[in-house]
């Protein structure tokens, strides 16, 4: 187990430097350069290469790349003179455009993103999993119809959507909730909590819709299991061939599925945050993307990816607690 | 060119969101805006009674309260040598003073007068190559200590460094020329605390001294390149997070891409101060709201939002929500410096009667109605904007907004025009735009085909000299509300060089290139402006390298307790805070 | 231990009469099993053998009781140890389920639960219905009996994941799961068809055993008429939901009546026979359980109906005496008939068709 996570981390690893190498490539793909942005008016060629030196964007790739790489790794200086900024590791640049270090660009929007997803991901597993599940199990009945109604619904509306009416609705019509605004959990959990509420009511239901139909579609393969059948034929009580024999079947690959959506929405949720107004990690990587912020770029690209290559990692191990069959090796 | 939020980045996001505009352009004589007046001047007024603190009270104004701005995603830049974005010089009014600055009062004319200095400078030597401030006493920073003229010259001096480039470089370029950081870069790594032809002869007394006149220097000397910044207390790159104040409000707490609190500072002395009655104790800045969301709060006007005012845009799905009683006075609604052109590349386009045919040919309204109708502009016939001193107001072809087809064929004579290439930038609001010129000008006979271009690198692209496309839009706005910022930019042939051009219809035209020297020389500010206006229309007469499209419009709200003198600043385009009160 | 019959020992411990099984579908209804009566004795074992589709596996789920009652119309009786399923409280039937009758079913790897221990299963089907015993007294159960069915180091093995087992060790704690009670009835479904040959043999061997020594009634459900011949006492036959043949294994396997017979003797290998004789499978396809053929459900494979008439496309044949004691036939053709034909198609030439 310890060697297949540590495999797995190197491997995790060697991913990342794929990517950011790619990243970086794609960036200096693009024919302009972001010193004509930070420049103001008039600059002179002259200016213009100033600044790029300035930014190191007039060194070899292999070289900038290299700086970038030790700067996560050892730390490292950033600007000369008067102006030299010791960066210490892990160190992802300064923000072209605000001039910010990266790290607390990070340290400010990733819980921002974190809050949404983790918090969304509560509500749609608890009440989509157990929604599904009872559906599953009260198959055909009035409960299920409704249920699976209601999902059909949830699983085409879009988060643009709903989320505006839920806005308009609560917040802005009868002022039932708070428009929605980050406060770090450490500082107020309630006004956390509060202020993530309609994020998560909008992702939360979606979710749960779509998680509703999965584990109502896994929960009854797993009714016609012949495992199921044999509890079944033991006498045992259906509590306990549900609950023991079936659910803990049926919810394995809803753990694959959720571990990789929970993975892929830390990376950013740039509708939900933009709909409601929260800086989180999807809103400054577009933006970076807009305003050629490479260093933001690349770190946002790179925590994305490291999200989903961390949640593959928990969701194999997951896994393997789950199914004696699988072996980590 | 002032950048503008959002200019060219418009989140494509939100844009998205956004179903179809529903915004209407009122059929208007296809003139400038009513409200403007037909000529817009700008004295630099040196009258005491202008130049006197404390600034005019605003009828009916209270004190007190807090002030709420919302403006999605922020500033890029607080620190004044890197200050360039208009948001930011806005705010920065009020953290920090500069040597002169523009009074407005959204009616008459605007005034230069002086801020930090008595008066709006002295031009020692009557050639507008020397000029001369004196401090007003009294005037006292954040903690207390005393604003002297080596704090100004100071500020100067560091926004001079090759690490601080965001701001504006005019009074850097009009002390060390073009390449203005090439042999002095600012007082850090040994550098001197003077800049070239800067000289402090007494802590209240600042001078300057330019190699070449610069008679529109107190305009220059509004920039917040002017704003004193003491020695001790620079922080460098830090600075941009906590500007020391010299204004009447100073920073309590900022939080980038959240919040900006500003609270007063109490060393700061009204009776200094001719231009700021800074009547809110408190400035929040919301920055995690989009223009969707800012609108419909304002619209709801509920109690916490009714003390806030916003710097963004209503998007024109909020527009008609705008139009019903007790929104619609809550508008602030007026032209920007920033007018919008439909570039036409004189070198490829060579026939003068085909470019006049294109003016006649495009339906203004139609493009005005792409990207939101009245809220996002309305058709222009100048080169100037209406809140440009100098502007005049004319209308050369005097087609209505929505083209002249008939006009168009009887200038092109019968003749079938070459094929002509149409670029814009590939964001949803431009492709709509595009397309919607196109359509007009194919109507009116042109065959022309579109080419869309990275946004990044649209400006890159147009401003290559031998660039392969015949029409585009590109957007100006004046640094400073005077026609010298603008017209010499656009269409001085002169300054054409391979890459990265402002004159974008490619103009070289040795009549203009001499009359804006001719006007450049002119020592009177009222004879300059006039001139400005003339050359305007004389370039739209006779050389026709553009169609002038819109004139970009602001188009916000404010809450139902805001009041005070709320219009759009002719300088800044947009509503400034210096004269805002809230209703107690 | 199961619970001693109410019933006097002569009497059969499980009677299945007139058995209907009906799914309604929103295509139709699905008649499952149609009319069916049979009996079994303790100590003996009745082979059910068919085609997939001709209700085997449906009657015995239905005498587990293991369909939704909400989705299955069952009529009929089926009385084990005297007392009737058919109707009975969910709960009572729940009861009985694992303690007086169990069943093996046909693949022991996808039948036992990937995510639990063969020993833990096994202890959980002998626990629920011992609320008293303790976990571990269950575990010992489960062990002592892997080791009664033949399982090497059942301590070890106990604590091992169905997936660890090969085919025929999972079949024998399979078997072991169903007899940790002790059960009175035994149903078999295929217990075979996944192993190979020679496990096979010891399986049926198993069975035998166990049988002798619990005493305990046996349905053997297969479509291999060796499996049959070796463990079973009487055969039922059975075609679309219908019985079409029941005998003692000795009528039916050595004079078979009806046609549809004949086709499962010819189309099964036989491990003595000709290797040379060529296996012929039945023609054509089972018929949909919606829309059964008229008359006799067999009669579109059937290359002898109408050899008495129209009867076989217009009237169901029932089950009638063959002139021997309990063999029964459910076929038009005439007793002569049926003779002949044997003896001059299907004996010697081994082709039904």
């Amino acid at each position: 187990m310890v060697r297949f996570v540590i495999r797995r981390l190197l491997l995790a690893i060697t991913t990342l430097f794929a990517i950011s190498i790619i990243t970086f490539l794609l960036f200096f793909a693009v024919p302009t350069s972001p010193a004509l942005v930070m420049c103001g008016k008039n600059c002179s060629p002259e200016q213009v290469s100033q600044v790029e030196h300035r930014l190191g964007l007039d060194r070899p790739l292999v070289d900038q790349y290299g700086t970038f790489v030790k700067g996560v790794f050892v730390g490292r200086t950033i600007g000369s003179g008067d102006f030299v900024r010791n960066c210490p590791a892990p160190c992802l640049g300064y923000s072209f455009r605000t001039d910010e270090p990266v790290t607390s660009i990070l340290k400010r929007t990733v819980p921002i993103t974190a809050s949404i997803v983790v918090g969304s991901a509560v509500l749609w597993l608890v009440i989509g999993v157990s929604l599904g599940m009872t559906s599953a199990l009260r198959r055909g009945t009035l409960f299920d119809r409704v249920a699976i109604g209601t999902s059909l619904v949830g699983a085409s509306l879009q988060v643009y959507f709903f989320g505006l009416i839920l806005l308009l609705l609560l917040v802005y019509d009868t002022g039932i909730l708070p428009a929605p605004a980050y406060t770090p959990i450490t500082q107020n959990p309630g006004k956390w909590a509060l202020g993530m509420l309609l994020p998560w009511i909008t992702l939360g239901f979606l979710n749960s819709a779509l998680y509703a139909r999965l584990s109502r579609a896994q929960m009854l393969e797993t009714l016609s299991e012949d495992y199921v059948r044999t509890a079944r034929a033991k006498g045992l009580p259906k509590r306990r061939v549900y609950i023991k024999h079936a659910l803990r079947a049926a919810i394995t690959p809803i753990i694959t599925i959720a571990g990789l959506d929970i993975g892929a929405s830390l990376g950013g949720t740039v509708i939900t945050e933009s709909i409601f107004g929260l800086q989180g990690l999807g809103r400054i990587s577009v933006q970076a993307v807009e305003d050629l912020n490479l260093p933001i770029v690349l770190a946002t690209v790179l925590i994305a990816a490291a999200f989903i290559v961390f949640m593959n990692i928990v969701v194999d191990v997951l896994y393997a607690f789950i199914d004696p069959r699988v072996r980590l090796s | 060119m002032r950048l503008k939020i959002g200019a060219l980045a418009a989140s494509a996001l939100t844009l998205a969101l956004i179903t179809s505009a529903c915004g209407k352009t009122t059929n208007n004589d296809g003139g400038g805006s009513d409200k403007a007046a037909a000529v817009q001047t700008g004295n630099i007024s040196y009258d005491a009674n202008d130049n006197k603190g404390p600034a005019p009270a605003v009828t009916g104004a209270t004190k007190g309260g807090n002030l709420g701005v919302f403006l999605p995603d922020g500033f890029e830049h607080l620190d004044p040598a890197r200050a360039y974005v208009n948001v930011a010089q806005l705010t920065d009014q009020l953290i920090g003073r500069t040597l002169t600055a523009i009074r407005e009062d959204g009616k008459s004319g605007l005034k230069v007068i002086g801020d930090l200095a008595t008066d709006p400078g002295k031009d020692v030597n009557g050639d507008c190559k020397t000029w001369k401030y004196t401090l007003r006493p009294g005037m006292k920073y954040e903690d207390g200590t005393p604003i002297t003229a080596n704090d100004v010259a100071y500020g100067i001096a560091r926004s001079f460094s090759p690490d601080l480039t965001e701001g504006a470089h005019y009074i850097q370029q009009f002390l060390a020329g073009t390449d203005y950081n090439a042999t002095y870069k600012g007082p850090y790594n040994g550098g001197a605390d003077l800049p070239p032809g800067v000289t402090v002869p007494d802590a209240s007394t600042i001078q300057f001294t330019f190699p070449a006149p610069h008679c529109d220097f107190p305009f220059a000397a509004t920039m917040t390149t002017t704003t004193p910044v003491p020695k001790a207390k620079d922080t460098k790159t830090e600075y941009d997070r906590h500007p020391f104040s010299s204004g009447p409000y100073k920073i309590k707490s900022y939080q980038i891409g959240n919040s900006l609190t500003l609270a007063r500072n109490t060393n700061w002395d009204p009776n200094t101060d001719p231009l700021r009655t800074a009547y809110p104790d408190t400035i929040t800045f919301n920055f995690t709201l989009q223009g969707d969301q800012v609108a419909q709060r304002l619209i709801a006007d509920a109690p916490a939002d009714q003390s806030s005012l916003s710097w963004v845009n209503v998007p024109p799905a909020n527009l008609q929500a705008t139009t019903v009683a007790g929104v619609k006075d809550r508008v602030i609604n007026g032209q920007t410096q920033f007018v919008w052109y439909y570039y036409l590349n004189t070198t490829r386009i060579t026939d003068l009667n085909e470019r006049k045919a294109l003016n006649y040919a495009l339906d203004k309204d139609a493009v005005v109605k792409s990207i939101g109708g009245t809220a996002a502009g309305t058709p222009a016939t100048t080169l100037l904007s209406p809140t440009v001193a100098g502007y005049k107001k004319y209308d050369v072809f005097n087609a209505p907004p929505t083209g002249d087809p008939a006009k168009v064929k009887q200038l092109l004579g019968g003749k079938t025009p070459a094929p002509l290439v149409l670029a814009y930038a590939n964001t949803p609001r431009r492709a709509a735009q595009a397309e919607a010129a196109r359509k007009s000008l194919q109507a009116a006979g042109f065959t022309i085909t579109t080419k869309s271009i990275d946004p990044t690198t649209y400006y890159t692209e147009i401003g290559r000299k031998g660039n392969p496309y015949d029409i585009y839009l590109g957007g100006w706005g004046a640094d400073w509300p005077d026609a010298a910022t603008v017209i010499p930019l656009l269409f001085d042939g002169r300054n054409i060089t391979p890459t990265g051009n402002n004159n974008l219809g490619y103009l070289n035209d040795p009549a203009v290139n001499a009359e804006i020297d001719r006007i450049n020389g002119l020592k009177s500010l009222p004879d300059r402006q006039a001139a400005w206006g003339a050359l305007d229309q004389k370039i739209m007469t006779d050389d026709v390298p553009a169609i002038p499209a819109y004139y970009d419009n602001n188009y916000t709200l404010y809450g139902s307790k805001v009041a005070g003198n709320l219009f759009v600043s002719s300088a800044f385009g947009l509503p400034g805070l210096e004269n805002v009160y809230v209703k107690q | 231990m199961a619970v001693p019959s109410a019933v006097p020992s002569d009497e059969p411990y499980l009677q299945v009469r007139d058995l209907h099984v009906q799914f309604p579908t929103e295509d139709g209804v699905v008649r499952a099993v149609d009319g069916v009566s049979f009996a079994v004795r303790r100590g003996k074992t009745l082979g059910i053998v068919g085609e997939s589709g001709s209700g085997k596996s449906v009657t015995s789920m239905s005498i587990l009781g293991l369909h939704n009652a909400a989705r299955t119309k069952i009529t009929g009786e089926i009385s084990v140890g005297g007392r009737n399923i058919v109707g009975m409280d969910d709960e009572k039937i729940r009861e009985l389920r694992g303690q007086d009758m169990a069943m093996i079913f046909q693949d022991p790897l996808s039948a036992l639960h990937p995510y639990f221990t063969v020993g833990s299963q096994i202890a959980e089907a002998y626990k629920v219905h011992h609320g008293s015993a303790s976990k571990a007294e269950s575990n010992r159960r489960a062990v002592e009996m892997l080791d009664r069915v033949g399982i090497p180091q059942p301590q070890r093995r106990a604590k091992q994941y169905p997936h660890e087992f090969s085919g025929g060790m999972r079949q024998r704690a399979m078997i072991a799961m169903s007899l940790v009670n002790d059960p009175a009835l035994l149903i078999a479904d295929e217990p075979t068809t996944a192993l190979d040959v020679t496990v096979q043999a010891q399986i049926l061997d198993l069975l035998e055993d166990l049988q002798r020594e619990f005493n305990s009634a046996i349905i053997m459900i297969t479509h291999d008429l060796g499996v049959v011949a070796q463990i079973a006492d009487d055969v039922l036959v059975m075609y679309a939901g219908r019985a079409v043949e029941t005998g003692s294994v000795e009528q039916v396997m050595r004079a078979p009546q009806h046609p549809y017979t004949w086709g499962l003797l010819a189309s099964v290998p036989s491990l003595h026979g000709d290797a040379e004789i060529d296996l012929v499978p039945i023609k054509g396809n089972p018929p949909s359980l919606i829309n059964l053929p008229n008359g006799c459900s067999f009669n579109p494979r059937c290359r002898y109906a109408g050899r008495n008439g129209n009867r076989s496309f217009s009237e169901v044949p029932e089950l009638r005496e063959t002139g021997r004691p309990g063999h029964l036939v459910a076929c038009h053709l005439s007793g002569a008939d049926r003779l002949q034909i044997y003896k001059e198609d299907i004996a010697h030439a081994g082709v039904a068709q």
